[in-house]
């Protein structure tokens, strides 16, 4: 009548007197619920370890082990909340208060009311009843955050494999503080070289929490360093990531972005600043140019290359850049202030060597937040423009099955193809399929790009590089290039390039000419003329390759570029 | 904290006022606010007056307004925010999507 549950439940008896054990049986019974006996303490533990036991109804004293060291045994072994009601003659209460300091959860006093009893057992049943769905609760919650902990650590692996193309050290001029759980808040921090031997580097911060911000972070990876290393232009890079994540990501979320690009073979840095905090470029003890948002986040709004507004200003060796996002600025301290603007324009100020300004902000922030809880979210970056650096073992591509061969190519660029892309990286691919350099690729990429950057600005589009001297002028020389290259009617660049392996078949020369249709110049004029004309990148290009020289009219150019397997 | 709407009689402009935080705790209130909004070639206008406060999550909230906005050829427009929301706005740009002032 009592129990209405569909399984009956089982109650353990124990009592040395048959009388009281025949009572209460009867009892159970009568109200529904199984039962289960034994004699003394020692056998009520047994019992509890063979069958499933619902509530113990615990006699005091008995032979063998008494009701007290019973409960205490069985409540000490924590499986599970099994109620123990102590049945007792005794009133006194110091008795009555022992059974609940041995583990007794309520007590009954005989002779026994049955009624009372039912009801006791009832009570129990109810707050066992309870205590068992908290306990699967807690036990469902705790294999959940397991389940977490372990689909977050194989993320945690997965993003340190993505991330770990590291290009960090004072060789390289680049270092970064991030903390591991940085990545689960959506900072996210990629290096790569680019053709010109400088690297480029991409700041990024999702929003939102958690795992969805990491969703982002592995195309977003995928795309910077394949294209990078393609020779894709960083604003090339943009584009293609900014459109896949406005496919991949739900309206709400975007990622805000700062990009360094360091053009080593002209000392420019290039920066786009979409959406996160001012970048600040750092000389002489101050900073001498603070870089402001002034492109959408990515993964809003559709955008073309030309749209996305970069700023470009000439380095100087010993010039620092800083970017920082937004966790820097909002670290905050116990009494909920944040260390803000001004405290860190402070740490610029306040400091005099420039070497130790990265350590700075970080102490300075730590210090400022000591104390409060841990928001782990600061993210800083510092690259340094070093006269020489170093970035380790170049990793190139190994392509084991392929042979080098002998094989010539051409390409005929006209005026709708320059405006309309850029052909340098398909070029460059093409040339890695068919002539796996063991080395070199890089200076492969330096040398074209030069030489096609030369054809194309000075040549097709007859722009002054003396306009590129003053850091106003760069930004003007690169607005006239889109300009002239959007209003021409006529134009083309021809790209020839061909390779013969050496008789020992280790090497080869690779032999490139580019003749553009300008109006060219007289390269046996005295040498200031040339440098005019030439500027910077040439000189980069006669570094790197054996020979070069320049044909006709001065509007074509060859280089020869000799490589051997061992080096 | 709390998110406030009214809708004009023709059903031409709706206002949504902010009190407090704009961030992720509103995130439900936000949506709920405008869901069931039509506003045909209307506009919406977000008063962020008594808005103290505005995080990244608010500024993608604010992208789901504008994507059931122009679902309708409606329009966004931000008003009455203080510098520090300015500064957090034109840090992300959104000039460039969203009528400001």
């Amino acid at each position: 009548m009592k129990n209405n549950q569909h399984q009956p439940k089982t109650i353990l008896i124990v009592d040395d007197d048959l009388t009281n054990r025949l009572v209460l049986r009867a009892l159970l019974k009568e109200a529904g619920y199984q039962s289960v006996e034994a004699e003394n303490g020692e056998l009520a533990i047994e019992a509890v370890d063979k069958h499933h036991i619902d509530i113990i109804l615990l006699d005091v004293m008995m032979p063998v082990m008494d009701g007290y060291q019973a409960a205490k045994i069985i409540k000490g072994r924590n499986k599970g909340f099994i109620p123990i009601i102590f049945l007792t003659a005794m009133t006194d209460e110091a008795a009555l208060a022992k059974c609940i300091e041995a583990g007794g959860d309520d007590f009954l006093t005989k002779p026994y009311n049955h009624i009372l009893l039912n009801s006791k057992i009832d009570s129990m049943l109810r707050i066992a009843g309870l205590y068992q769905n908290i306990e699967s609760k807690s036990k469902a919650i705790e294999e959940h955050n397991l389940q977490m902990l372990q689909e977050m650590n194989v993320t945690k692996k997965l993003f340190k494999k993505i991330i770990s193309n590291d290009l960090r050290g004072d060789d390289t001029g680049l270092h970064y503080s991030m903390s591991p759980m940085t990545m689960f808040n959506g900072d996210l921090i990629l290096a790569e070289k680019n053709q010109t031997s400088g690297l480029d580097i991409l700041v990024g911060d999702f929003t939102g929490h958690g795992l969805s911000a990491a969703i982002g972070a592995i195309p977003m990876s995928d795309i910077f360093h394949s294209m990078t290393q393609k020779c894709f232009s960083f604003t090339e890079v943009l584009t293609e990531a900014n459109s896949k994540l406005i496919d991949l990501l739900p309206t709400q979320m975007f990622m805000a972005a700062g990009l360094i690009s360091i053009d080593r073979s002209n000392n420019v840095v290039s920066i786009v600043n979409a959406g996160i905090p001012d970048i600040y470029l750092y000389r002489n003890n101050e900073i001498v140019r603070t870089f402001k948002s002034k492109n959408i986040p990515l993964g809003i709004s559709k955008i073309t290359s030309q749209q996305i507004e970069v700023e470009m200003i000439p380095l100087e060796y010993g010039d620092r850049l800083y970017v920082a996002t937004d966790g820097v600025m909002e670290a905050t301290n116990k009494n909920g202030d944040m260390f803000g603007l001004d405290r860190l324009l402070k740490t610029f100020e306040d400091n005099s060597q420039g070497s130790e300004l990265f350590d700075s902000i970080l102490s300075n922030c730590a210090a400022f937040c000591e104390g409060a809880d841990q928001t782990d979210d600061i993210t800083l970056l510092e690259l340094c423009h070093l006269e020489n650096v170093h970035y380790g073992d170049d990793k190139e591509f190994k392509h084991e099955h392929c042979n080098p061969s002998n094989w010539s190519m051409q390409f005929s660029l006209d005026i709708k193809s320059l405006r309309q892309f850029d052909a340098l990286p398909f070029i460059m691919q093409a040339v890695n399929q068919l002539q796996p350099l063991e080395s070199g690729r890089t200076s492969l990429h330096t040398i074209l790009t030069e030489m096609f950057a030369n054809a194309l600005d000075h040549g097709v589009l007859k722009l002054d590089s003396s306009m590129k001297s003053t850091p106003q002028g760069y930004m003007e020389f690169y607005q006239e290039k889109q300009k002239r290259l959007e209003s021409l009617d006529e134009g083309d660049i021809e790209i020839i390039m061909s390779h013969e392996l050496n008789e020992d078949g280790n090497g080869g020369r690779l032999t490139l000419v580019i003749i553009d249709s300008g109006e060219g110049f007289d390269y046996e004029q005295p040498e200031t003329n040339k440098n005019d004309y030439s500027g910077r990148g040439l000189k980069l290009v006669s570094s790197l390759c054996t020979e070069v020289q320049f044909l006709g009219k001065g509007n074509s150019i060859m280089a020869y570029y000799d490589w051997d397997s061992d080096s | 904290m709390s998110v406030t709407i009214n809708v004009s009689n023709e059903n031409s402009t709706a206002t949504i006022k902010i009190d407090g935080r704009f961030d992720f705790s509103l995130h439900n209130d936000f949506r709920k606010s405008y869901k069931d909004v039509n506003l045909e070639n209307g506009e919406y206008t977000i008063d962020l007056g008594s808005t103290g406060y505005l995080d990244s999550s608010a500024l993608g909230m604010l992208l789901l307004l504008k994507e059931h906005a122009e679902s309708q050829s409606a329009t966004v427009r931000l008003v009455n925010f203080n510098d520090e929301i300015k500064e957090i706005l034109s840090i992300a740009s959104f000039d460039k999507l969203f009528t400001l002032g």
